[in-house]
Order: structure tokens, then C-alpha cells, then sequence
């Protein structure tokens, strides 16, 4: 079913990528002095993206039909098999949507007086489109292509707009993020030449990889044994996606990362570009490697369980709010993590509904810190008391998103969560009991976060008075998401599930 | 290979392109006597045309095999292939030349007539099949580039280096001749197509000849040499750093790649009966400059010698490509030698603009700010750093995707998981150039001036050609293909 079709003999999904790019390129065009025009145009180019998205979710047809949709597909360097192929599906369709609705607010919460303003819109717009191909992209080169675009505006935005140590930061980031790029370009070149020997035709094209699932032996030098060669491919997709995941222990570039970043970019980087890792987890390697996913997934599953456990300790002992956060984000991607290595249907389908909630929940909890930050001039949790005395309805939405946060029902944590747990219960009950125990500290972190900031008597002097009410319009979108989503649970994972149950892995 | 034996006599149609660059370069040099010294613009114009001449000329020769002068030079695709490439870096040289050689008062016929005279030799080099025009091609090429290279006359640095270029120069060409005596030796022939007939016939015994192996050795050291390849690189970061930059600017890219042109011919389609004897030192020579080339240009805070350090570590990368002997190999080496040339001369033409600025203008602290002093150039040298780290979507991508790509078919992994780690570590060096030029502007500096049409033109299109090819690689790709299929 879908709500109405939309004309087939437009490029909606190359869209959604030039129009993040043409607003680049006004952006560009644009006297650097016109800050508030340069603004404007950020704002128009990710709206209309976020329009455009809306209106390719509601074209969308669920349950029915062809799994890939809105498919573009021609060549691009036909002699070695590589082509420009888009297309949209339960994996992709709502990541889709997260990443135009982040970007939006990334940008209305870009401040204007931000120095080097047009730069930094620009760096923010083109990462916008990269993050967008990547989701959208069915050709490996393709691919590899936005992912390694989406690299670069992320660098130069941490490295020359971010706080504290932010080269140092911008630096340990770049060199964790191309190794890992490099690993499963190598991979990606080794499965295209296996399928090539089995076809006679190059092809980069995922839908025919899937087709051609690698096998056989490699033999390891000096006679140290055999490994698999979907396993040794399956590890080198795995490490890039891993480490911009991050699982535990490639995780050691985030705090240092998250913490130096501006505020759009965080919001950007944790809300948005943490998913595309798992959702590589998901588009390659337990698509194109399904053998090697069931060997190789409890040995990640453990890795998961440690970094659900690792993040929520930390965040216990954070002073530091936004690093706080942090760790909170490190500690629910890996449920995320742990429902993909889960590997069966419940677990991918909690992965992938949480993996939007995660991103609207993770935004808002970014937001709430830098507002506190900008009222209060500090993120030490030690130093904040009361500030929910003057401000009820800051603290109500804090609340709200809190609870959202530490996965109560009613609002959208629970539902992902929830399956992720069941099945990781189906696959490995040590890990989900691990996880289950990441849900109690979970609460434990949040509630004392609100707790201690918002409630008890205001210091001396008190009062810092109402929230804003732009800030209240930039977090309304994501309490509504909250709460919708919270209230009819079956939606999300309805519409992935016909994607989900034809996935290769789960027909081994 | 089918041999057209109607072309082994005199056929001055083969090497048209070469004989018009020749003609020009004469008739300028006798223009400069008659040319007034504020009208020696009119020099580069007679240049331009003249090399718009030799491109014509070369069209016809595309997909061709007409061997000349008795099989010691061929018009082939590759021959064309490298013409239009070497033809179009000459112009673009000449075109940003008049204003700079002004500016650095250095403004002499003669610089026209060598910068011809040198892409002659290259022209030659690329066409040569027999090891007497090999030389040839590198004498000419090598002694123009060693006057070039001390064309600033007052200059000590320009001075030092020329001299250090012609005396390390010559000893490399010591150890080509030795090579190609000693080959002449072992098979009896200077051609190249009867030494690959005499060395296949050989069988088995060809790889263990000492005579030709050792031939085959120092012939490589002499053209690893002009390569600017590891460890035969010591003269490039002095030689960069001292010659005038709009020389660098040339030698940089059309050197290197002439000298591969002759690398291909002679490994790829003379010696591929004994593969196996040279793929292990050409492999050794590939990982040298990728780790020389890389790991020193970190420490370099002078844009030229970092410059001059990043050419050696490409010289790495187009060599993996010549490594698997195979035509996939070849071409992306071919797409290699495009990339680098459109991203590196464009970079250098950059260090060339703003040289004119005065000196101390390579140090990297000048960069500071330059995104707010001078918009343009940062913007354009951003897409060059970026395409010679081989980030999407620029040329360089692509060109390190292709010869990984013909490394992974190979199953020839030492080398590539080497390349692929020194491309990590390139990033950095690359990437801070950028982060430089983003830096919070310095107050001292503020100097703005016009670069003029014809330099904004050349940058303008050296930039959108980064750009460009990285969107489609395709059409270059074919053609590379084409002119690499020839040899198998």
C-alpha cells in the first residue's frame, strides 16, 4: 500500500541529492557578509529535501511490489562494471527521512553569527547530499563514493569549527575513518573480482552481488591455516562500519570527536552518520556475506554487549554533559549492533526501527544540552541545580524526551529496544541479558541527569527564565516523532518488514 | 602485434607532431632575435600555435601502428595518447608563462625555445621503439630541462640547482647508456622489437642472462631516475624547490610522465617473457617511493618540497600499475598519468601565482587565511589536495581505484596493502594544506592582486578537468584502454 503514486519519470532520489548540492552552490555564490541570506538558503535547500523525502516515504509502497523502489540505474564506467544505480527500501526509506529532518534542524540551529558562516554552510549542505547518496546508492563504487565525500565537509567542520582540542579531535577521526574506508575498498574491489570469475561480466552492482555470494578458502601465509574468504570480506566491510558505528573497541575516536564538534555537526554525527554504519552492517555484510554474518555474528554480538555496557558506565561518570550524551549514543548503538548480529527477523527489525528512533531521541538529547549550555555558560553536571524552577516547559520536554531516552513505552524507545531484546533473547541470552542490564543503567544516567539540572531549589542568584520559543520549535518535530512513533509501535516495523524477511541472512 | 612493414622506411608523417614542436621551437628562437623585449608575448602566442599545430598533427596518428625510420619510432595510440597529454601541458605552461616570467624579470625567447625544445624530447621518448631514440628523447628532454631549471639567473637556488640536476643528471644517463650497451650486448639489437624477438627466443635462458638482466637493471635506474622514482629521487625536492616554479610546474608532470611512456614500452611490451626476473625490483622500486614519498612529505612545511615528495610517492602509484604486466594494469597506469598531470600542475600553478608574490611564498605559514585573502586560488587548490589524496569525487580517485583495482585482479597484495596504507598517511599531509587555508586569517597579510585571464582560465580548467574526469572517468578511460591495448 502507499498513500498515492508518484510520477515514475522523475529522478526523485538523484533529488534528493542535487538539491542539497544546488543549495551548495548558491550558498557559494552568496557575498560572505549576507549571513542571514546564506542562512536562508541553508534552510530552504534542507527543507525542500526534507519535502521532497516526505513525499518519496509516502509514495513508497509497503508490502507490496518491488522491495527496491524509485530505482535509477545507468552506466557510469561501463568498462569495469560500474554504474549509477539509486534506489529506496525498507533499509533505507526512513534513514532517508531522519537524515533530511536532522539536516533541517542542524541548520535552523546554526547560529548566524558563526564565524566563516558560508564555509560552514556549505561544508554542512554537501555533507547533507553525501549522507543521502549513501543511503540511496546500489552501486559499491557509488557507494564508496559518497561515503568517502561524506568524509571530508565532516573533518574540516570538526577541525576548524569545533571546541577544545578540535584538530586533534578532527585528526584521530580522519585516520580511524579512512582505514576503515580503505579495508572495504579493498573489499569491495576482492568481491567484484570473485563475482566477476563466476559471471565473465564486472559489475559493481549490489543487486547482482547479492546474487553471487562469495565462498571458498584463502590460504593464510606462513602456514598459519585457512580462513573463509566471505568471513575475510565480511571483516573488511565490517571494519569501516564498525568503526563509524562505533562498536566497541574502535569507539576511542567518539568522545574526543563528539565532544569537539559545533552543535550541527553533532547532532549530524550522532543522530545521522552512526546509522549509516549500522545500516552498512546491514545493506552489505549481512546481504552480500549472509555465511559469514551467522559465523561471525556472535563474536560482533559480544562487541555490541561490551560497548551497550562500556557507554553506559561511562556516562555514569561523565561530569561533562555532552560527553555524557556521548556515551549514551556509544551505548545504544550497540543494541542497535546487537539486534543486526542477532541476525534474525526481530532483531534487525528492532535494529532499524531503533536506528530512527535513536537518531531523533540522540539529536534532541544534543540540543537540550547545548540550550543548558548556552542559559547557564556551563555543561558540568556538578554546577547545575534547579533549573526547571523557572523554565516548567523545559523541563517537561526534557522529561519527556528523558523518559524517551531510557526506553519507556509509550514513547518511541521502547519499540525498538523491545524487539531488539527479543531477539537477541532467540539468538544469545547471555547478550541480551548484558543488554538488559545497559536498559537499567540506561535509566540510572538519565533520570539523574534530569534530576540533577532540573529539580531541587535553584542556586543563587536563580532564574534563567522560560526556554525560547524557537528552541521549543526546533525540538517540537522530534517530541511529536517521539510520542507518534510511541503510541502506534507497529508502524515502523510493519513497513520494513518486507524488505527485512527477503534479506539474505535470514533465508540461511 | 601485427607489423606494417611499408612504414619501416622514412615516413616524416609518424613524427609530424615531433618535427612541427621542433619548427616552432627554430622559428622562435629566430623570432626572439627580431621581437622587441616588451613584445616577447608574441613568442608564447608563435608557441601555442605552433603546439596547436603538432596536436593536429597527431589526430590521424590515433589508432594507428605505422612503424618509422627503420622500427626505431612508432605513431601508435600510445604515441598519441601521450602527444595530446604532453602537448596540452606544454600549452597550459606557455599560457600562465608570460606574466610570471615578468614578474620575476626572468623574461627571455630562450625559455620558450627550451620549454619547446623539452616536449619535443618528450614527444620522442613516448614514440621511441628503439633504444637510440629512447636516449634521444631523454637528452633532449633532460638537457632543455637542465637550463630551464637554471633559468633564474641571478638566483643562487635556481643556480644550485640546475647544477645539482645536471651532475646527478648526467651520471643517471651514465647508467642508461651502460644499460643499453650491455642489452645491445645480450641480444644484438637495438630495437626493441628484436630485442622482446630475441629475448623470447631465448626461452627459459633469457632469465638468467646476466648480461641482459643487468642491462635491464641500469636501463631502470636511469628512467626510474627521470621518473623521479625512490631511491633514485634525491635530486627532485632540491630541484623542485630551486627552479624557477612555473619550470617545476612543467617538469613536474611532463617529465614523469614521458618517462613512463618509455617504462611501458620497455617492461610492459619488450621483456614480458621474463616478467617474474623484473617485477620484484620494480615492485621494491613502487614501495620505496610510496614510503619515501609519503612518510617525508609529512615533515615538509614548503609547499614545493612537499609538492616535490608527494610526485615521488605518485611516481609509486603509476609504477603498481605497470606491475601486473597486464593491459588492465597499463591502462589505469595511462589514467594514472592524466590524473596526475591535470591535479599536480594545477597544484604547482597555484605555488606559481602566489610566488609572484615575493619569496618565502612556498612556506606553508603564507597559506594561513588564504580562503578569505584570495578565495579562488584556495578554493581551486582544495580541489587539487583533494583529487591527489584521491577523495571523491575528483580524478585522483578514481586513477588509485583503477590501479588497485588491477592490483586486486592481479592478486598482487604486498604492494597494494602498502599503497592503500601510505594513501592513509597521505591524507594528513594533503588534508592540512586545506585546514591551513580554512585557519583564522593572519592581520599582517593582506595582499590582493589579479591574476590575470589567461592564469585564471588555465586553473579554472585545471580544477573543473579534476572535477570533471572524477564525475566521468569514462571517455579517458577508453581511450587509455585503447592506447595500453596495443602492446598485447
Amino acid at each position: 500500500m502507499s498513500w498515492y503514486a508518484l510520477p515514475t519519470n522523475v529522478p526523485w532520489l538523484t533529488l534528493a541529492v542535487v538539491i542539497p548540492l544546488s543549495g551548495a552552490l548558491l550558498v557559494a555564490l552568496t557575498p560572505t557578509v549576507a549571513r542571514r541570506v546564506i542562512k536562508q538558503l541553508g534552510v530552504l535547500a534542507s527543507a525542500i529535501t526534507l519535502l521532497l523525502v516526505l513525499g518519496i516515504i509516502g509514495g513508497f509502497q509497503h508490502g507490496a511490489g518491488n522491495l527496491l523502489q524509485f530505482e535509477e540505474a545507468r552506466p557510469w564506467v561501463p568498462a569495469i562494471g560500474i554504474s549509477y544505480h539509486l534506489g529506496v527500501d525498507g533499509l533505507s526509506l526512513f534513514l532517508l527521512g531522519l537524515n533530511a529532518l536532522l539536516f533541517l534542524i542542524a541548520v535552523l540551529v546554526t547560529n548566524s553569527d558563526t564565524p566563516r558562516l558560508k564555509q560552514f554552510m556549505l561544508l554542512l549542505l554537501i555533507l547533507e547530499a553525501a549522507t543521502a547518496g549513501i543511503l540511496l546508492s546500489l552501486d559499491l563504487i557509488l557507494f564508496y563514493v559518497f561515503w568517502e565525500a561524506m568524509l571530508v565537509p565532516l573533518y574540516f567542520l570538526i577541525g576548524v569549527w569545533g571546541e577544545g582540542p578540535r584538530v586533534y579531535a578532527a585528526f584521530k577521526f580522519l585516520i580511524y575513518t579512512v582505514i576503515g574506508s580503505f579495508a572495504m575498498l579493498i573489499a569491495i574491489l576482492a568481491v567484484v573480482a570473485i563475482t566477476f570469475a563466476q559471471t565473465g561480466q564486472p559489475s559493481f552492482d549490489w543487486t547482482v552481488l547479492v546474487q553471487h555470494p562469495a565462498s571458498g578458502v584463502w590460504q593464510l601465509p606462513l602456514n598459519l591455516g585457512t580462513i573463509g574468504i566471505p568471513q575475510l570480506l565480511f571483516l573488511g566491510f565490517a571494519l569501516a562500519f564498525a568503526i563509524k558505528m562505533p562498536l566497541f573497541p574502535l569507539h576511542t575516536w567518539l568522545p574526543a570527536a563528539y565532544t569537539a564538534a559545533p552543535l550541527p555537526v553533532v547532532i549530524v554525527l550522532a543522530g545521522l552518520v552512526s546509522k549509516l554504519g549500522a545500516y552498512g552492517f546491514l545493506r552489505f555484510n549481512l546481504s552480500l556475506f549472509p555465511d559469514a554474518a551467522h559465523s561471525l555474528g556472535p563474536a560482533l554480538a559480544v562487541l555490541a554487549t561490551a560497548g551497550i555496557l562500556y557507554g553506559a558506565f561511562m556516562a555514569l561518570v561523565q561530569t561533562d554533559l555532552k560527553r555524557l550524551v556521548a556515551y549514551a549514543s556509544m551505548s545504544h548503538l550497540g543494541f542497535i549492533g546487537l539486534g543486526i548480529f542477532a541476525g534474525n527477523l526481530l532483531g534487525i527489525e528492532g535494529a532499524l526501527v531503533q536506528m530512527v528512533n535513536h537518531g531523533v531521541i540522540i539529536a534532541a538529547l544534543f540540543l537540550i544540552v547545548a540550550m543548558i549550555e548556552r542559559r547557564t555558560g556551563t555543561r558540568d553536571r556538578a554546577q547545575l541545580r534547579g533549573l526547571g524552577a523557572t523554565a516548567p516547559l523545559f523541563a517537561a520536554l526534557f522529561l519527556v524526551i528523558s523518559l524517551a531516552a531510557l526506553g519507556l513505552p509509550g514513547l518511541n524507545g521502547f519499540t525498538g529496544e523491545f524487539l531488539i531484546m527479543l531477539g537477541a533473547w532467540t539468538a544469545f541470552v547471555p547478550m541480551a541479558v548484558g543488554a538488559g542490564i545497559g536498559v537499567i543503567l540506561a535509566a540510572w544516567y538519565v533520570l539523574r541527569f534530569y534530576q540533577g539540572s532540573f529539580q531541587e531549589a535553584p542556586p543563587q542568584p536563580a532564574g534563567y527564565g522560560e526556554m525560547r520559543i524557537a528552541d521549543a520549535g526546533v525540538l517540537a518535530p522530534l517530541l511529536a516523532l517521539m510520542i507518534v512513533v510511541g503510541v502506534s509501535p507497529a508502524f515502523f516495523p510493519a513497513a520494513v518488514e518486507a524488505t527485512v524477511k527477503a534479506m539474505p541472512v535470514l533465508l540461511r | 602485434m601485427t607489423i606494417n612493414l611499408n612504414g619501416i622506411g622514412i615516413d616524416y608523417g609518424a613524427i609530424l607532431p615531433e618535427l612541427i614542436v621542433t619548427g616552432t621551437a627554430i622559428i622562435v628562437l629566430f623570432l626572439d632575435l627580431l621581437v622587441p623585449a616588451r613584445r616577447r608575448g608574441w613568442l608564447a602566442v608563435v608557441s601555442i600555435i605552433g603546439l596547436l599545430g603538432a596536436m593536429v598533427a597527431t589526430i590521424p596518428l590515433w589508432g594507428q601502428n605505422r612503424a618509422a625510420f627503420g622500427d626505431t619510432v612508432v605513431a601508435d595510440s600510445l604515441a598519441a595518447f601521450f602527444n595530446v597529454l604532453l602537448i596540452v601541458i606544454s600549452i597550459l605552461t606557455v599560457l600562465i608563462s608570460p606574466r610570471f616570467l615578468r614578474a620575476l624579470d626572468l623574461d627571455y625567447g630562450e625559455y620558450y625555445v627550451l620549454l619547446l625544445g623539452a616536449t619535443a624530447g618528450m614527444m620522442l621518448l613516448a614514440a621511441a621503439t628503439s633504444l637510440m631514440t629512447i636516449f634521444l628523447g631523454i637528452e633532449l628532454l633532460s638537457i632543455s630541462l637542465y637550463v630551464l631549471s637554471g633559468f633564474a639567473r641571478t638566483a643562487v637556488r635556481s643556480q644550485e640547482s640546475a647544477m645539482k640536476y645536471l651532475l646527478l643528471g648526467g651520471f643517471a644517463t651514465g647508467f642508461l647508456l651502460y644499460g643499453m650497451a650491455l642489452i645491445y650486448g645480450a641480444t644484438g639489437s637495438t630495437t626493441l622489437r628484436g630485442i622482446a624477438a630475441v629475448t623470447t627466443a631465448l626461452g627459459a635462458g633469457a632469465s638468467s642472462n646476466v648480461l641482459l638482466l643487468l642491462g635491464i637493471g641500469f636501463l631502470s635506474v636511469g628512467l626510474a631516475f627521470k621518473a623521479s622514482a625512490a631511491p633514485f629521487h634525491m635530486w627532485t625536492p632540491d630541484v623542485y624547490e630551486g627552479a624557477p616554479t612555473l619550470v617545476t610546474t612543467f617538469m613536474s608532470v611532463a617529465t614523469k610522465s614521458a618517462a613512463f611512456a618509455a617504462i611501458g614500452r620497455v617492461f610492459i611490451a619488450t621483456f614480458p617473457s621474463i616478467a617474474s626476473r623484473w617485477y620484484f625490483p620494480l615492485a621494491l622500486i613502487a614501495i620505496f617511493s610510496l614510503f619515501i614519498g609519503n612518510l617525508v612529505a609529512i615533515t615538509q612545511d614548503n609547499l614545493k618540497r612537499m609538492l616535490a615528495y608527494s610526485g615521488i610517492a605518485h611516481a609509486g602509484y603509476i609504477l603498481l600499475g605497470i606491475l601486473p604486466g597486464t593491459a588492465e594494469g597499463f591502462s589505469a597506469t595511462l589514467f594514472y598519468i592524466v590524473a596526475y598531470a591535470v591535479m599536480n600542475f594545477g597544484a604547482f600553478a597555484v605555488v606559481t601565482v602566489l610566488g609572484a608574490g615575493g619569496e618565502r611564498t612556498a612556506e606553508l605559514n603564507y597559506w594561513r587565511g588564504l580562503f578569505y585573502r584570495r578565495p579562488f586560488l584556495a578554493t581551486v587548490m582544495t580541489i587539487f589536495m583533494l583529487s591527489l589524496a584521491g577523495i571523491p569525487p575528483t580524478v585522483g580517485f578514481f586513477a588509485k581505484l583503477f590501479v588497485f583495482r588491477a592490483l586486486v585482479d592481479a592478486q598482487i597484495w604486498a604492494p597494494l596493502i602498502v599503497a592503500v596504507i601510505m594513501t592513509i598517511v597521505s591524507f594528513y599531509y594533503y588534508l592540512r594544506v586545506v585546514v591551513v587555508m580554512l585557519a583564522a586569517p593572519d592581520e599582517a597579510a593582506v595582499e590582493r592582486e589579479p591574476i590575470g585571464i589567461s592564469t585564471g582560465t588555465v586553473l579554472g580548467a585545471a580544477a573543473a578537468a579534476t572535477i570533471i574526469l572524477g564525475i566521468f572517468p569514462a571517455v579517458v578511460l577508453n581511450w587509455a584502454t585503447h592506447a595500453a591495448s596495443l602492446h598485447f
